[in-house]
């Protein structure tokens, strides 16, 4: 699918864009845990809510 | 009735004060006055609404009630599906996306007894934070309609900026129910991820995909929010979680709030007169008695990236086939966003989806430990022309989009409640807004604060100049 949806003058542009974001992974991602699942993030957010009782005085 | 708000129309429903019927029409007649220019609507079932109108009325003389919307009009992203309706996501096809059942949150909204006015218009697909749209006709902001009405939920914010449906539902993958509400000075709520159910709307990125409730007030979102929230069987990501009373949350007890104004990233190259606005809102929260700091997050780039990676990649599995077989339908930047998500290896957003997993937990963990809720910039400038959306090449396009959206995207990618509020106006007549950004599933407080705020400004009051 890749070569059918090339566009020639995007190309280039486009391969930038993709080279800048995937950047990230490889900045960030050397050092993750054997662990870490993407289910953990759901995780998280269930773990962050609010106790009850931290209303403000 | 334009000045009314979605609680107080209920109320007077209620009270006999107004019929559903005289309601809907009233929410008709202004569509049909204005509607042409605004371009807010994709389709509008007037003949549904009426019907529905009069079965509610019917209903209210026999003392039967529904729910806290009998009666109030609202009208929804074309993106919701809804049986009997097109559900056109913003493309060429008329009936792009059909789902097996009525949107979850369309069908609980009814249920409490709104009325569908009908679908709005937005960016294709979802894709776009301008709001322009080629194939339905680009939706224009009601205060200066040369200019970008924000998206890609931009029908439904023009709709109730313009006074044309109380109340509606917006969707937002990286910004698109914020930046539309911040470009035309409405309220616009992102819930936390897994608080509102998405079964029944067009998914864009089932990762970073969140639908919730655009309004003129925090009020008649928390409003909204409290019918569409909630567990769904039909969304195996809608959280358990009991939903609280939001609207009993609304009580301005603000004193001692700890709000942190982030002063990494959101601030950096913004326009001037909107970081003027956003400090002076956070100047009045302080007068309530939140004790306002000054505030570094983990740096926001990163979330950004790692959102957008997962996003680009999602979308461009969901929308394959229409990439494939018709990809001369797609608006060329649109196309462009689609095509690089088929060049992104598994590799790449598999690590994403685990980067954000760590991102999260230590975004939580330390600014939470620091304040109750942060206050940021919304949009990075006021609503700019839309010949600045439209005009360009495609990778310039691309690059545009990416600065508008820079400043909502990663929330999506943190799951956290985000709620835009309008503080201001720019020196040329449009909008400045701020957003509010709290725990996952503190609605609450940053409903209560938004409440607050706007119980000491007018902002909201202010309505365009639309004859």
């Amino acid at each position: 699918m890749k070569g059918d949806l090339e566009s020639m003058d995007e190309s280039g542009p486009r391969q930038a864009e993709e080279a800048a974001l995937l950047g990230v992974i490889e900045r960030m991602a050397g050092d993750l845990a054997l662990a870490e699942e993407p289910a953990r993030f759901i995780a998280a957010l269930e773990a962050g809510r609010p106790s009850g009782g931290d209303d403000p005085e | 009735m334009t000045d009314w708000t979605l609680e107080g129309l209920a109320a007077a429903i209620r009270a006999g004060k107004i019929s559903p019927v005289e309601a809907t029409r009233d929410c008709l007649a202004r569509i049909d006055r204005l509607d042409g220019g605004l371009r807010a609507f994709i389709a509008v079932d007037q003949a549904g609404a009426l019907e529905t109108a009069r079965r509610l009325e019917a209903e209210q003389g026999r003392g039967a009630w529904r729910g806290p919307l009998h009666g109030v009009p609202l009208a929804f992203k074309d993106l919701c599906f809804i049986r009997g309706l097109p559900t056109s996501c913003g493309t060429r096809t008329a009936e792009y996306f059909l789902a097996e059942g009525d949107c979850t949150v369309v069908a609980r909204l009814a249920a409490a007894g709104a009325v569908t006015l009908g679908k709005l218009n937005m960016s294709e697909l979802a894709m776009g934070p301008f709001g322009d749209n080629a194939h339905h006709g680009h939706a224009r902001n009601p205060w200066r309609t040369g200019h970008c009405p924000g998206g890609s939920s931009s029908g439904s914010a023009v709709a109730v900026a313009a006074g044309l449906a109380l109340g509606a539902v917006g969707s937002d993958t990286g910004g698109s129910i914020r930046l539309p509400a911040a470009a035309c000075g409405i309220v616009g709520l992102k819930p936390t991820y897994g608080r509102v159910s998405r079964a029944g709307a067009m998914p864009l990125s089932w990762s970073n995909d969140h639908v919730g409730p655009m309004a003129r007030t925090v009020r008649d979102c928390a409003l909204l929010l409290q019918v569409m929230a909630g567990p769904d069987a039909l969304d195996a990501t809608a959280s358990p979680a009991p939903v609280p009373d939001y609207v009993a949350a609304l009580d301005g007890r603000v004193a001692g709030l700890r709000v942190g104004v982030v002063e990494n990233y959101f601030f950096q190259g913004i326009d001037a007169e909107m970081e003027a606005g956003v400090r002076r809102a956070a100047d009045v929260i302080a007068q309530l008695g939140a004790r306002v700091s000054e505030l570094q997050v983990p740096d926001p780039r990163t979330m950004s990236d790692v959102t957008n990676i997962v996003s680009r990649s999602e979308a461009s599995t969901i929308h394959a086939r229409l990439l494939r077989e018709r990809p001369h339908e797609l608006q060329p930047v649109v196309r462009a966003r689609l095509e690089l998500g088929m060049h992104i290896p598994a590799y790449d957003y598999l690590q994403a989806l685990r980067l954000r997993a760590r991102l999260t937990r230590g975004f939580i963990a330390q600014v939470f430990a620091e304040v109750d809720v942060l206050v940021a910039p919304v949009i990075p400038e006021p609503a700019p022309p839309l010949a600045h959306a439209t005009l360009g090449p495609v990778h310039e396009l691309v690059a545009r989009q990416g600065r508008f959206s820079r400043l909502t995207r990663p929330f999506n990618g943190l799951g956290l409640p985000a709620l835009s509020v309008p503080c201001g106006f720019s020196s040329t007549g449009l909008p400045l807004a701020f957003q509010i950004v709290g725990r996952p599933f503190d609605e609450a407080t940053v409903l209560r604060l938004g409440d607050a705020y706007q119980h000491a400004t007018d902002w909201h009051l202010q309505r365009p100049p639309l004859s």
